[in-house]
């Protein structure tokens, strides 16, 4: 309760002497501890890792065979300086849609596919120019590659969309971003499952059903969470793609 | 006070209180936005919406919280109170920068697919069922939507127009919006931190907030346990010679509601405790030109009527009272706003200027 000897503020008065210093004192107080916290918040955000859109290499032209499942890959058979013969690109449309409409008609056969790179360590991923400058029939005869199949295996980890896991957004994983890769995956843009160990070699896996095709809609759920799972691996070119066993997954301890 | 709504009724202390908080705001918006990316120095730079969106998002809470912890502290030392004044101002602001934390959400994560970016929204992630993962969105919608509407009826035309009871009971929702945005950053960005920086001062500020509330209703009750003694139905407010001139003694009564015994030219009035602008506690107020002085806002009355002063028509209930044995003491049951009491004088005005 207010005493006799205490200063009264009234708003519309002008303030009482007893109480200038105390409210210069908190106003210093309010303005340095938003400065403070804006410098401790700020500076301590995690790095989210090299990764982005390499439109420093340039646009990237290669030629290859179109496979679709479990999304649409093209098998490198003619490459270039950065992009090797035997490699397997992911393809992706702008912004969060896949190319399956597109590269439908080329199933099985050679395309010439055009656009930016977008890479994270060994991850890259080709998001395709629009239209026929961005995959189109190329002249040759051509057949899908074999796959060579690894084996079951059971991994820890987590489920991504792969373009922005490739540098699309920076950060581009976890559970923060679980909304915006699981509208990156609705578009179709092939999800990627994260090891928490490296997997012959590679701790990216191309994310496939168990039947090969692409994920199951159930598997939304468990995207950005840290999970267990199993599932058959296959190497196709240079890329691993992992069939995962949907009733196989609980989080990881 | 006003009889006429005007959009703002300024005066030098507003433009103080605003120009500080306001420079608060942009002083973290600045260093955030454009001095940390240089500390960080990522090899591949988070991208400057996401960067935006954190500053924004952060600000917003800070500003949430420092408007909760005004309340607590001016009943814990009353220098506080002049930050209450122009709270509803902070309240607007934190509105706004909110609104920017979710369009920079909405237009960078919720972007760029065939869908709208609202209907994304909705649809991008429907793991209700589940904690992790838990669609944390749904929280920041929440606060923000109760944000918007404290800040759109924060106006006094609004409280007039609602009656304060409605609009006061409207803006508690200030509190499910910050349980709504603790949630919101507890299920979402909190789940992805490997640096525990923010985390340690997310959970420092959201416990000072509550931790300061708990101290304040502490002390409150022990304020009005003192006078709950009753002699026949009334309520004993006080020793006689506890009343200082031109101050209030406030007791509690039994339906919850507190009275505000003034001692004004050797006499003792009663008025409601509850200001009918936004129940400031007149009782922590002062008389100032023969007029009882809410400690919030300012606004007056004359203590033996409970009237605001023509040409304002604001009015609060009055109460009898009697002096026994050198007690104060109150009829629980309050008159009519706006109904005269003939002043008790006392045989010897204590504490008298």
């Amino acid at each position: 309760m207010t005493q006799k000897t205490e200063p009264f503020f009234v708003g519309y008065l002008k303030v009482p002497k007893g109480l200038r210093s105390f409210l210069l004192m908190a106003s210093l107080m309010f303005v340095g501890g938003f400065l403070a916290a804006s410098l401790v918040i700020g500076a301590t955000q995690d790095d989210a890792g090299k990764a982005g859109f390499r439109f420093d290499y340039g646009r990237q032209t290669v030629t290859g065979v179109v496979e679709l499942k479990p999304y649409p890959l093209l098998r490198v058979t003619k490459g270039n300086d950065r992009i090797a013969v035997g490699h397997t690109l992911m393809l992706t449309g702008g912004g969060k849609a896949g190319v399956m409409d597109r590269a439908t008609p080329l199933h099985g056969k050679l395309a010439t596919a055009s656009g930016v790179i977008l890479e994270r360590g060994t991850l890259d991923m080709l998001q395709l120019r629009g239209g026929k400058a961005g995959l189109k029939a190329a002249e040759g005869e051509a057949s899908i590659p074999t796959s060579e199949p690894l084996g079951k295996w059971r991994l820890a980890g987590e489920i991504c969309d792969g373009k922005c896991l490739a540098g699309a957004m920076q950060p581009g994983r976890g559970l923060a971003h679980k909304a915006c890769a699981n509208l990156c995956l609705i578009g179709g843009i092939p999800p990627v499952f994260v090891s928490s160990k490296p997997v012959e070699g590679s701790e990216f896996l191309l994310v496939a059903s168990a039947d090969g095709g692409p994920m199951l809609q159930s598997l939304y759920d468990k995207v950005g969470q840290f999970i267990e799972l199993e599932g058959e691996l296959e190497r196709r070119g240079d890329m691993l793609v992992l069939k995962i066993d949907e009733t196989s997954i609980g989080l990881a301890k | 006070m006003s009889v006429k709504y005007i959009p703002v009724q300024w005066n030098k202390n507003k433009w103080w209180y605003d120009g500080i908080m306001l420079f608060a705001v942009v002083c973290y918006l600045w260093v955030f936005i454009e001095i940390t990316p240089h500390i960080l120095n990522h090899e591949s730079p988070i991208n400057a919406q996401v960067h935006n969106a954190r500053a924004f998002g952060s600000c917003a809470f800070l500003m949430l919280s420092v408007i909760l912890t005004i309340g607590p502290l001016a009943r814990l030392d009353n220098r506080f109170l002049p930050l209450l004044y122009n709270r509803r101002h902070f309240g607007v602001m934190t509105a706004f920068v909110a609104l920017a934390h979710a369009g920079y959400i909405l237009d960078w994560y919720f972007a760029f697919s065939k869908a709208g970016k609202y209907e994304a929204l909705l649809f991008a992630n429907t793991s209700y069922t589940q904690l992790l993962g838990f669609p944390f969105e749904a929280f920041g919608i929440f606060a923000l939507l109760c944000l918007l509407i404290l800040a759109t009826t924060s106006h006094d035309f609004w409280m007039k127009f609602l009656t304060p009871p409605i609009w006061k009971a409207l803006h508690y929702l200030i509190y499910a919006a910050y349980i709504s945005v603790v949630a919101h950053v507890s299920f979402g960005i909190l789940q992805d931190q490997q640096n525990q920086a923010f985390p340690i001062l997310f959970v420092v500020v959201a416990c000072a907030v509550v931790g300061l509330h708990l101290l304040a209703a502490i002390s409150e009750r022990k304020k009005a346990g003192e006078h709950e003694k009753s002699t026949d139905g009334w309520i004993e407010v006080c020793a006689t010679s506890e009343m200082n001139e031109g101050y209030a003694k406030i007791a509690k009564l039994p339906k919850g509601d507190r009275v505000a015994v003034f001692l004004q030219d050797g006499k003792l009035s009663a008025i409601s405790n509850a200001c009918a602008h936004q129940n400031g506690p007149l009782g922590e107020g002062k008389i100032l030109n023969c007029l009882v002085t809410c400690p919030w806002h300012g606004f007056q009355y004359d203590v033996t009527n409970g009237r605001s002063p023509a040409p304002f028509t604001e009015t609060v209930p009055t109460y009898n009272l009697a002096v026994e044995n050198d007690r104060v003491l109150v009829d629980p049951e309050a008159n009519q706003p706006g109904t005269f009491v003939e002043p008790l004088v006392l045989s010897k005005p204590k504490g008298g200027s």
